[in-house]
């Protein structure tokens, strides 16, 4: 048993495939009712520390527990925990509906009830519809809905989600994300994903790995430096100097809440660094474009942090 | 949740499955013909019997057996009890069990394979213990073939009763006993291709394995029964079965229609004892590997 607060908890976690190590010596706590990312580029180990997670895999060294158990303890976690697993193809000669209900028995739930809970959660991915057709006819988008349905069936207290938006278009992986967005507060979900403006836009936080090992991991306000750090883009032909058009270095050092000021001439972007317990992002975006404005310097975006790509691309 | 409970769902769904599948009604459809033209077959073969040995009734035609099988053994109580099984029934049940590892295997090869290879297994891997699963797909595949022997069994018995070659009675004592000595020896079959199913990831690879593995026990038992039979022919006295004979499932039919209780029992013994070691076997083996 692990403490109570921890969701899921992975402790010096391996994973080989004979030679090849998949995943090395993580070890991560996702707290209670957050909306946690897995991030990395391709071949990280995202996927097998989901697999990890949902027990379809045995670790080599190390352990996770979720929800205070092991992932196989099926009795303990009947119910409490849903899975959308990326690759798994919907049974395809059963009906939705009667898959869903089957799914909703095997979590212990009365037939009649499991009725109203599988239409409930198709009603929630608006495929009620579907009810009646087999899962090998579901286009892929309507399939995916059918499986995160599956993956939120009797609201459960853990939601594991790998890739809830691949390969979808983009209409379809919008509607998923407001879905998602949707059970924030009743679940705490983790996706794995590589799509990083999307687990920017969903997650409280994320761990970054890269081949196999925990690179970075805490808050998303933490790991993109959103509380710490303005970005400011400007016109291209910017120069820094004290003169109209120009960016005012030492004017910006002077603002009081300014810890440091760089300025990318390649990006062409004005990087200030500020303390985050004597101020808030918004003062701090007021007065540094109130100085640039004054100085006639022509901006054109503005953006709290490096953003999560960004991170990702600096640690990977 | 108990075990059970999912057990039952698991082989509710498998039925379900196995029954709608194109691969289901397919192999269901040339079973039944099959069967109605083998149980035809049979009948033709006794009535063709009858009329050699010029047996008028179905009581003659059991006395004439009787006293053949007198002169062949020289037991009077082993000959009376074998003239009273129904003849064609009984082909009919030699050729039912010889076929039934086929049925098994070409319904029961993808049964957890094919759902490693989808990873649907995935679906039910957090809802079901892996026990149960294995055990839920092993009876929902010979719960299937047992329907099927069943529904051929009452077609062959059809036939039998029209042409007048066994009574209601007869039907009762020895057709139930002909299917329960099918559906035992099923449950050996099921169990392996099972057991093998869990084994692979490739539903090809897992039905080609079953394959050879039942083509192995077939010869097994083959050997043994050639080998009994160039026994008996050089010394006239039939030996009891050799060890590699009790391999192959469809060899404990004589046993199982015998007049002894202990050999019944014993037959009866080691197939549920197969059955239960396979399962506890490939349930050990699913639950160990990575979905």
């Amino acid at each position: 048993m692990t403490a109570p607060e921890a969701a899921v908890r992975l402790h010096r976690l391996t994973k080989r495939f004979g030679p090849k190590t998949a995943v090395n010596d993580v070890s991560l706590t996702i707290g209670r009712g957050s909306v946690y990312g897995l991030i990395g580029p391709n071949g990280a180990g995202k996927t097998t520390t989901f697999s990890l997670m949902a027990g379809y895999l045995r670790p080599s060294a190390g352990s996770v527990h979720v929800l205070g158990h092991e992932p196989r303890a099926v009795d303990e976690l009947r119910s409490r925990i849903g899975v959308l697993p990326q690759d798994a193809t919907l049974p395809a000669t059963d009906e939705v509906g009667e898959l869903l209900v089957y799914l909703a028995r095997l979590q212990n739930v009365p037939y009649r009830k499991a009725v109203d809970v599988a239409r409930g959660a198709l009603e929630e991915v608006d495929g009620i519809g579907w009810w009646k057709m087999r899962c090998g006819n579901l286009s892929h988008g309507m399939a995916k809905r059918v499986a995160l349905a599956q993956a939120f069936l009797g609201e459960p207290e853990l939601v594991l989600l790998d890739e809830p938006t691949a390969g979808l278009d983009p209409k379809v992986a919008w509607e998923i994300r407001q879905f998602i967005k949707g059970r924030r507060g009743r679940s705490t979900i983790v996706i794995s994903s590589h799509n990083l403006q999307e687990l920017e836009e969903i997650c409280d936080g994320a761990a970054i790995l890269d081949r196999g090992r925990l690179v970075a991991s805490g808050k998303m306000t933490e790991l993109t430096a959103a509380d710490d750090e303005v970005r400011v883009k400007v016109a291209a032909g910017t120069k820094r100097g004290s003169g109209p058009g120009e960016v005012p270095m030492g004017e910006l050092r002077e603002l009081p809440m300014v810890k440091t000021v760089e300025f990318d001439d390649e990006a062409l972007e004005i990087v200030v660094g500020f303390e985050r317990a004597q101020t808030n992002v918004e003062t701090v975006i007021g007065s540094v474009l109130s100085s640039l404005l004054r100085n006639q310097v022509r901006v054109s975006g503005v953006t709290r942090g490096r953003g999560l790509e960004q991170r990702v691309m600096d640690l990977v | 949740m108990s075990p059970t409970v999912e057990i039952r769902l698991v082989l509710a769904r498998e039925l379900r499955r196995s029954l709608r599948s194109a691969k289901g009604i397919a192999l269901g459809a040339l079973t039944l013909l099959g069967a109605f033209v083998t149980s035809l077959i049979c009948a033709w073969v006794e009535g063709s019997n009858r009329s050699q040995l010029g047996a008028e009734s179905s009581q003659a035609f059991v006395e004439l057996k009787r006293e053949a099988i007198e002169k062949a053994t020289g037991d009077p109580s082993f000959a009376a009890y074998a003239a009273s099984i129904p003849s064609s029934l009984l082909a009919f049940l030699k050729v039912t069990i010889w076929i039934t590892p086929l049925l098994v295997a070409l319904v029961g090869f993808d049964s957890i394979s094919g759902e490693l290879q989808q990873r649907t297994v995935r679906f039910w891997a957090l809802r079901t213990r892996r026990w149960s699963y294995f055990t839920g797909k092993l009876l929902g595949l010979w719960t299937l073939v047992a329907i099927v022997t069943l529904t051929v069994n009452l077609l062959a018995a059809a036939v039998a009763l029209e042409k007048g070659y066994v009574s209601v009675r007869e039907l009762f004592v020895w057709g139930a006993r002909f299917w329960f000595v099918a559906f035992v020896i099923s449950g050996a079959w099921a169990a392996i291709a099972t057991f093998i199913s869990a084994c692979f990831v490739t539903p090809i690879v897992a039905l080609l394995t079953t394959f050879a593995v039942f083509f192995a026990l077939w010869l097994a038992g083959l050997g043994g029964f050639v080998g009994r039979l160039k026994d008996a022919s050089a010394t006239g006295i039939v030996k009891d079965m050799s060890w590699y004979e009790y391999l192959y499932p469809n060899a404990y039919d004589t046993l199982l229609l015998s007049s002894e209780l202990t050999r019944v029992l014993m037959a009866l013994g080691i197939l549920m004892a197969s059955i239960a070691l396979i399962a506890a076997l490939g349930s050990a083996l699913f639950e160990r590997r990575d979905l």
